[in-house]
């Protein structure tokens, strides 16, 4: 079928849509081992099936949308073809396609859900601590509040910004929120967590290096949101007991302070 | 009724034929017509004294005409010149109406639409702003650019600029405009409901913008509670969110309505279901989605209103109440929205598709199919945007499900337009370059959104500079790139003249190049960890690089988007005049005048086929044929 309006010559689309490839695989790959791992510095079971689901995902959405692409460029791309006037519509592939996209729909969902749930395993304790349930994890208990959180630990001490815990032990962290709905966030070790108010939230990993991992909260929580940071401190066993004694002995130090000062009024209030 | 309406139509293509007449050749109704509408823009305040002018001008030239004589060699259509008959009247005659009032009160559909689309253009613009300011906040680590709260309220303006009044009036102008005149219909079955529609959609965008003269609303792109709620947000920006994206969420569900009827019961003599065009259906699938998530999302917006100012506890825990219940109902909102989006482009796709390839698609049936199950899986999915929240796994597991479910009827569309424009000859023009668009960018941001719809992958990506930036990916790709291949694709039937094409296609790579440019690198920030909503970020991330990329790309998406609307600007005055048919469509709407008149066509077709035009053109070829062959037979032989 012939067009009324006489046409410019077309500019070769290829060549333009490689440049653009091109600026495109330079960007990704500006880093191309933290385009493949997510956290490369993962050090928590369920974080690393994240991980490995990530991978093959990545690999999956590259192939496709490489494949979409090549398809849609070779399609537009210049070319003089005789087209018989009386061609018969070519027949509809639909069924065929139809299968094999459900195919790849249910292989990606039993693979997506393989890693989740193993992601969702609550990891087993390699080492024991006091103040442990009876199922060996240990739970703490975090608060958000604008902007930052209170960590409860079991033996009453609580602290804030910062969450020491032992390596190697299960951690069953439960999130809730004082005021707004924070988003808890420690990629490399526990990953992304809404605290809601009035809710729950209890997440369990299990940290099995040493050291300080940071993650930026995630949700919108008002003005100091940008600053609201969540820290995981993983220590031995043994400095993490001794730091929550130490917090405990403050905690009571200040509180005995504090008492100290309301008896003090009281009994002044008593003398006069 | 008709008669006033008879009247208001003549008045147009009359008046200007005498300033029309020295300049063009003025060959044909369509030329005239087209002339008259050219003039009048519906919003550009720029262009508001042409207006004016040409007000005067049609004023003086009706005047004198009534005046002196009913000048019989006006007729360019005898049949629908107005019969003269006397008229009474106590307070004089009444002179014409001036342009924009004709324009705001008419009840017509092609304006009703002409407004719905010039509001998503004029939004575009706002929102390519807002973004650029946001990027350039983020251009550099702790940056100082812009105080927390001015960021979030940008924030917040963007997303509900982008969202309800650029994506949504965009598609609902267009169908608004087009269903009609592609079911041969003479215009909708509800107008005013129509109308109304459109005016609380107006409102609604006046009432959010209105809100820089005070307190804009700073909770977000999606005000979750409690952060919404008055005990956080005391002043009245989230107020005036509610109500400005609640009217016009109004709005859309009145149009909804309209169309729903309209298509149900307005498709001209034979137009059964199976031979409706693709766009048709995708109007109808579209606006029973819209008619399902609408009210969810108005009654989300009511209750966040009944919470902050009538002290109700919807949102709120401990008073019966419940933060995450918000979530929810936004959720399947944004997710039908999205939904929607890509149904509408994909639908549009279609169309430009089948025309510029000269065939009908064989897989009429497989694409409608799969359009209705993009509706229902994809809105069904809205759990994927809360992987993070506390709710049982089971829902999370549902909503993986469905999203990657996705892929089949989003493949099979895919695939039948792909292998259709592969099969084919054509020439590349401006509508088919944005569909192709359309399809590449979108078909990236779905992919993407793939691997973050599996539950181990969304819960660490979600929230960061990944999801948004397959967001964009997305909704660059069907909201503006499938937007712009219906506007381009049927700019010479509202305008009456041809977008130019050299500046639609230089436009149209700045953008791609601008769009590559600002966003691919948000995918490293995002997989780095970067988080979205923040201010700004610290230094020694691994993030700075991307971002600073991404503003200078965003400053580039931004020049090719204003140079995008310029050409849409500019092409109406400048252009050459379209004939009603330049493509050579199959649908009705080709049948009409560009641009039609006000009761569309003069004579309704009876379609026999999916391809109406295409029956027309092969009778009066033969009716061509038959009288050339009565003339030789008839004629002597010299």
């Amino acid at each position: 079928m012939a067009t009324l309006v006489v046409l410019p010559r077309r500019k070769p689309l290829p060549l333009a849509a490689a440049a653009i490839g091109t600026v495109a695989a330079v960007l990704i790959g500006a880093d191309p081992a933290s385009a493949l791992s997510l956290n490369p510095d993962a050090i928590s079971p369920g974080i690393a099936k994240g991980n490995t689901l990530h991978t093959i995902m990545f690999v999956v959405i590259v192939l496709g949308i490489l494949v979409v692409n090549l398809a849609i460029f070779r399609a537009v791309r210049p070319r003089h073809r005789f087209v018989e006037a009386q061609e018969v519509e070519t027949p509809s592939r639909s069924g065929r396609v139809g299968i094999l996209l459900s195919l790849v729909a249910v292989a990606i969902f039993v693979v997506a859900t393989i890693y989740t749930s193993a992601s969702r395993d609550i990891p087993e304790s390699r080492a024991s601590v006091e103040g442990t349930l009876e199922d060996g994890s240990l739970r703490i208990t975090a608060t958000g509040q604008q902007w930052l959180w209170r960590f409860s630990y079991p033996n009453g001490a609580f602290g804030y910004h910062r969450l020491v815990v032992p390596k190697g032990v299960t951690i069953s962290l439960e999130l809730t929120s004082s005021d707004v709905v924070h988003g808890w966030n420690v990629p490399s070790l526990t990953g992304k967590a809404q605290a809601v108010p009035g809710q729950t939230h209890r997440i369990s990993f299990r940290a099995d290096e040493e050291g300080t991992f940071r993650g930026w909260a995630s949700v919108l929580s008002g003005q100091g949101y940008a600053d609201m940071e969540s820290v995981v401190e993983v220590v031995s066993p043994d400095e993490y007991l001794t730091y929550i004694r130490r917090l405990k002995k403050e905690i009571q130090g200040a509180q005995d302070i504090v008492e100290g000062q309301v008896e003090a009024q009281a009994r002044r209030a008593m003398n006069q | 009724m008709e008669g006033q309406e008879e009247e208001a139509a003549s008045t147009p293509e009359d008046a200007p034929e005498g300033e029309a007449a020295g300049t063009t050749e003025g060959e044909g109704p369509a030329e005239t017509t087209s002339e008259s509408s050219a003039e009048s823009p519906p919003e550009s305040a720029a262009e508001e004294v042409t207006v004016v002018e040409s007000e005067e001008g049609v004023a003086t030239v009706v005047e004198s005409e009534d005046a002196t004589d009913p000048s019989p060699d006006v007729g360019l259509f005898p049949e629908t010149e107005p019969i003269p008959r006397p008229e009474v009247s106590v307070e004089g005659e009444p002179g014409p109406r001036q342009r924009w009032i004709e324009l705001a009160t008419s009840a017509d559909h092609k304006d009703i639409g002409r407004i719905l689309i010039g509001t998503a253009v004029g939004s575009l613009f706002l929102a390519a702003v807002l973004l650029v300011l946001l990027r350039l906040q983020l251009a550099v680590p702790e940056n100082g650019f812009l105080e927390p709260v001015t960021f979030d309220r940008l924030l917040s303006l963007y997303g509900a600029t982008a969202i309800f009044f650029f994506v949504l009036p965009l598609f609902f102008g267009l169908f608004y405009y087009l269903i009609p005149l592609m079911i041969g219909s003479r215009g909708t079955a509800l107008p005013r409901l129509g109308q109304v529609g459109m005016w609380l959609i107006l409102l609604g965008g006046v009432l959010l913008y209105s809100t820089i003269l005070y307190t804009p609303p700073e909770a977000g792109i999606n005000p979750l509670p409690p952060l919404s709620e008055l005990a956080f947000t005391s002043n009245n920006g989230v107020d005036a969110w509610i109500a400005g994206v609640g009217l016009a969420t109004l709005g859309y569900i009145l149009i909804t309505v309209d169309l729903l009827v309209t298509i149900r019961h307005l498709r001209a003599p034979g137009m059964a279901w199976r031979r409706t065009p693709v766009l048709v259906w995708t109007a109808a699938v579209v606006s029973w989605l819209f008619a399902v998530i609408g009210p969810i999302f108005l009654a989300a917006a009511t209750m966040l209103m009944i919470d902050r100012r009538l002290g109700g506890g919807f949102f709120t825990g401990g008073a019966g109440g419940a933060p995450l219940l918000w979530q929810h109902l936004s959720y399947i909102f944004f997710a039908g929205v999205y939904a929607l989006t890509a149904i509408s482009a994909l639908g549009v796709a279609t169309e430009v598709i089948q025309t510029f390839t000269g065939r009908r698609s064989p897989d009429r049936r497989v694409i409608f199919g799969s359009m209705v199950a993009i509706a229902v899986m994809g809105t069904l999915a809205w759990g994927q945007n809360m992987y993070t929240a506390p709710i049982p796994i089971g829902t999370k597991y549902f909503a993986m499900f469905m999203a990657i479910g996705l892929i089949v009827p989003f493949g099979l569309i895919y695939n039948s337009l792909i292998r259709a424009v592969s099969k084919a000859d054509f020439h590349m023009r401006a509508p088919l370059r944005y569909a192709m668009g359309a399809l590449s960018f979108g078909s990236i941001g779905l992919l993407v959104e793939l691997s973050q719809s599996t539950i181990a992958v969304g819960t660490q990506l979600q929230q960061t500079y990944d999801a948004w930036a397959a967001t964009h990916f997305a909704m660059i790709g069907f909201g503006l790139f499938g937007g712009l291949a219906a506007i381009s694709y049927w700019y010479p039937k509202m305008t009456g003249r041809m977008l130019n094409e050299d500046r639609a296609r230089k436009s149209f790579w700045l953008v791609v190049a601008g769009t590559v440019i600002a966003v691919v690198p948000l995918f490293g920030a995002g997989v780095e960890g970067q988080v979205t909503d923040a201010f700004r970020f610290a230094e020694g991330e691994g993030v700075s690089a991307y971002n600073l990329i991404a503003t200078l790309g965003t400053l580039l998406l931004f020049l090719g988007i204003v140079l995008t609307i310029g050409n849409l600007i500019r092409s109406r005055v400048e252009e050459p005049l379209a004939p009603p048919d330049p493509w050579l469509g199959e649908t009705l709407e080709w049948l009409a005048l560009s641009p039609p008149p006000p009761h569309n066509f003069d004579e309704l077709p009876d379609v026999r086929s999916e391809v109406p035009l295409t029956d027309i053109r092969e009778v009066l070829t033969q009716m061509d044929r038959d009288r050339d062959h009565e003339a030789r037979e008839t004629e002597p032989v010299a």
